[in-house]
């Protein structure tokens, strides 16, 4: 498990997450993903599931819970790239409203149209 | 019964990858497609992660089984525990509930495994332990038969 996360203009997030993402490894990468992306005026976290192998709930948990920290902020969440499993899992769970179809430029343009306006 | 195997390990939570990758050799036989292996595996990793987290609280001493049996294109798992049992396994069954909010378990473990397995079973008894068993059919991509 690893992952990337590229801050845009200090206000959106792009984290990238590699291999597979369980209870364990969320357990390990959460703090750290939490405390980075809580620095600058965030209002935006894109997560790009492209290149994830795996992920069980432990994924719902991460992802809603940087939601919550957000929220303070009236922030967006958009997930890009998820596997058709990973698709069920977040429509079970009330998510599928935030993934969308497109590339990391796309959302970033998107997230910005909406800040902006 | 064309195959079986049993695989046990502490509570901790870095056996979760293990049980995962032991069940993913186990079912390689049947040729599964992505999405069969990766549900699969997702219903596996759910139900070790309850027993570790919430069965032992990972202790690190109480021991996890997965047993798994193959019958054909059915495979059948049980995942058990002797840990500190699901006092209302019920509830526990409700979407979104958990007991362990704080370590952001999004409580929803047992519907994705109810959504992913063909049959899920959860028996278990306060301070003796939880059994979770359930079985999957593989339909895999077949070659075609040339005659």
């Amino acid at each position: 498990m690893n992952y990337e996360i590229n801050m845009h203009l200090n206000e959106i997030a792009v984290i990238r997450l590699f291999g597979e993402l369980d209870h364990h490894e969320t357990e390990k990468i959460r703090a750290h993903i939490s405390k980075t992306i809580l620095q600058g005026n965030l209002t935006t976290i894109i997560w790009n599931l492209e290149r994830l192998n795996f992920m069980d709930s432990s994924g719902i948990g991460l992802i809603l819970g940087r939601m919550r920290e957000l929220s303070t902020v009236n922030g967006q969440t958009f997930i890009l790239n998820p596997s058709n499993t990973m698709k069920k899992i977040f429509q079970f769970s009330g998510l599928a409203s935030y993934m969308m179809e497109g590339t990391e430029a796309d959302a970033i343009l998107h997230a910005r149209g909406i800040v902006n306006g | 019964m064309d195959n079986e195997m049993t695989l046990s390990f502490v509570a901790i939570s870095e056996n979760e990858s293990l049980a995962r990758m032991a069940i993913t050799s186990f079912v390689a036989q049947l040729d599964p497609t992505i999405d069969e292996l990766s549900e699969f595996k997702t219903i596996v990793s759910e139900a070790v992660s309850n027993a570790i987290i919430h069965g032992y609280d990972e202790d690190g001493k109480g021991i996890v089984t997965v047993h798994a049996v193959r019958d054909g294109d059915l495979v059948s798992v049980a995942v058990k525990d002797n840990g500190k049992g699901i006092f209302d396994v019920k509830k526990a069954m409700e979407p979104l509930f958990t007991s362990k909010a704080e370590l952001e378990r999004s409580g929803m473990g047992f519907t994705i495994m109810e959504s992913f397995a063909d049959n899920l079973q959860v028996e278990s008894e306060p301070n003796v332990g939880t059994v979770v068993t359930f079985s999957k059919k593989f339909y895999s991509v077949k070659m075609p038969q040339i005659s």
